[in-house]
């Protein structure tokens, strides 16, 4: 038997999300059906505006609904120093921390030439567009520790180093192999103040 | 070590087993394709997770089955635990106390086990890859760091060969990152290839002791580590290791970047043996090559109980008709030092006398095993 074509559809979607196979979709599905109306709504309006409603920065590629973003535009903003990290959300662990007043950039992923990423799939150009303005005297490279992390950290300062710019990296208050998403605030801060020029 | 039970279940031809073993020595004794090995190999399998025979794990599973078990609680000196291997068509779980392991690196390493069979009398003559091979399981199952950083090399050399594959056809390729990778490469080549030297030249003292007493004091081993075709000693460390490839790799360049392949490197590398100052794989005999065989096997059990200080579990298979009495002689020498061995054979004649002292022994049939008991003392 198949399932009516408006709830094989939706598994079909669910099963579009990371992690989720054909049995999670199922069970999602037809909890979806149980739901109320209002909350559905509340749901697929969510769905469509996160991706209408929001676009990337300019100038630093964080997620913003106004362009430039918050950050950039804030007028008492540290604009010496710029903290690169992988993905817009690792911006929220900074600024949750609260230990951090500077510019900062979104590569949105780490080369990984197994996966397809090279240099142009990155945001790289644009950040060595932004240190020829020479407000800029550091940039920290906040980037995870798996090996392409490592790699991309590596090539970035080989590239800004020529410019006099001082480049440091987070220091190894993460575990190798550790996420920035999932480290606590004392060790982001720690990892901060312990950071290393490279 | 010891594991005094075994449970399997969906094994290859073992669709339901529970048996439990002796400290000792046990035999197990059957016709061709009853079981024999797959029972050894399951040993093996719940030691390093994966089987000697195939990389692919699917073929463990009973042609009926959809998964896989097999789990046994390991005895040492001062604990015991339980380990279990789950496997199935969405992958294998393995857990130590019934926790699952998200990494292999920190499962492997828990039960430690040395294989003798007929195929590897072809270390010597065989490929490169054997011998790599070799090194890897044995040093990986006795240092956790060295597991570790070669799963840290093969990733970081997956990237870079993908990398040099796609220069190939480019206008203006990115010969930074290329260094990037390259550097990446060397720091962690560089801890691989400590590790290999210092566990190899361990290895090669023992293995030349008892090599010198299998062939009555005239044979004298010896081991040479090779990377880019370079011979390279202990003595040698890290920074030497890391300046040296960083050379190679700029002289093999050009050629990486035409074939889009990485040229150098642990994954190249190779030991060559070599009997009083002679290569062992072009002018060895065959008896000397056996020979060279089984004491590294032995040497390898005084290796692990020298690391761990815990002896590992000894699987011999088909492998005792193989040698003569001299050696099988050097065999029990090791044995002696309570070890728990597990023997297949199709004729216990093959057995050396002293082996079957009081051994239990098992009949294997058609994926059965029936327990004969403990054969007692035929002096
Ligand atoms: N996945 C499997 N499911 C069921 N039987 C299997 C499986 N893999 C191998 N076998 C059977 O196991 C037997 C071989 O066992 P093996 O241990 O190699 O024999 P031996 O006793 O000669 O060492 C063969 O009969 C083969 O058909
Ligand atoms: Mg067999
Ligand atoms: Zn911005």
């Amino acid at each position: 038997m198949q399932y009516p074509l408006p709830i094989a559809k939706l598994i079909e979607s669910y099963m579009k999300l990371p992690g989720i196979g054909q049995k999670t979709a199922t069970r999602l599905a037809f909890f979806t059906l149980n739901m109320e109306i209002e909350d559905i709504q509340d749901f697929s309006k969510s769905l469509v505006e996160v991706k209408t409603e929001l676009h990337y920065c300019s100038i630093c590629g964080n997620i913003t609904q106004e362009d430039p973003c918050e950050i950039c535009r804030d007028e008492r903003v540290d604009r010496s120093s710029i903290l690169v990290v992988e993905q817009p959300k690792d911006i929220l662990s900074f600024e949750n921390m609260g230990e951090y007043f500077g510019l900062y950039h979104v590569l949105n992923g780490v080369l990984s030439p197994m996966d397809g990423v090279s240099v142009d799939d990155l945001n790289i150009k644009s950040l060595i567009k932004r240190l020829q303005d020479h407000s800029v005297k550091e940039v920290i490279l906040a980037l995870n520790s798996s090996s392409e992390g490592e790699a991309t950290a590596m090539y970035l300062s080989k590239l800004i180093k020529p410019s006099g710019i001082k480049v440091s990296r987070l220091a190894s208050g993460l575990a190798v192999g550790s996420d920035i998403e999932y480290a606590d605030d004392l060790t982001l801060k720690r990892a901060m103040t312990g950071r290393q020029e490279v | 070590m010891y594991l005094k039970q075994l449970n399997m279940v969906n094994y290859r031809n073992y669709k339901q087993l529970n048996v439990q073993f002796s400290p000792n020595i046990n035999i197990f004794i059957g016709k061709n394709a009853q079981g024999k090995t797959n029972l050894l190999e399951s040993i093996y399998y719940l030691a390093f997770a994966r089987s000697h025979r195939t990389n692919v794990d699917r073929q463990l599973i009973n042609f009926e089955s959809p998964f896989a078990k097999v789990s046994s609680r390991i005895y040492k000196r001062q604990t015991s635990n339980i380990l279990e291997l789950v496997t199935s068509n969405r992958g294998k779980k393995a857990s130590i106390n019934h926790l699952e392991q998200k990494r292999l690196s920190a499962y492997i390493g828990q039960l430690n086990v040395v294989l003798f069979s007929p195929e590897n009398l072809n270390l010597i003559k065989g490929s490169p890859s054997q011998r790599r091979r070799f090194l890897d399981l044995e040093f990986g199952q006795i240092d956790n760091r060295y597991l570790i950083s070669l799963a840290r090399y093969q990733r970081i050399l997956k990237q870079r060969n993908t990398f040099l594959k796609k220069m190939t056809y480019q206008k203006e390729p990115d010969f930074l990152y290329l260094e990037v990778l390259t550097r990446q490469l060397v720091d962690v080549a560089a801890i691989v290839i400590e590790l290999r030297l210092k566990y190899l030249t361990h290895l090669e003292q023992m293995a030349k002791d008892i090599h010198f007493q299998i062939s009555n004091q005239t044979e004298t081993l010896a081991f040479h580590y090779q990377t880019a075709n370079y011979d390279f000693k202990q003595k040698n460390d890290k920074q030497t290791v890391v300046d040296f490839l960083i050379n190679q790799f700029s002289k093999v360049q050009n050629r990486e970047i035409k074939l889009g392949t990485t040229l150098i490197g642990p994954h190249r590398d190779d030991i060559n043996f070599e009997i009083n100052d002679k290569d062992l794989q072009s002018f060895g005999s065959q008896g000397q090559q056996r020979s060279c065989v089984l004491s590294l096997k032995l040497a390898e059990i005084k290796l692990i109980k020298q690391v761990t200080h815990e002896s590992p579990i000894l699987l011999l298979d088909d492998v005792l008709s193989e040698l003569d009495s001299k050696r099988q002689a050097a065999l029990i020498e090791i044995i002696d030092e309570d070890i728990q061995t597990f023997i297949t054979t199709t004729d216990l004649d093959s057995v050396s006398k002293e082996l079957q002292h009081k051994p239990t022994i098992y009949e294997v049939s058609n994926g059965n095993l029936v327990n004969k008991g403990v054969k007692n003392d035929p002096k």
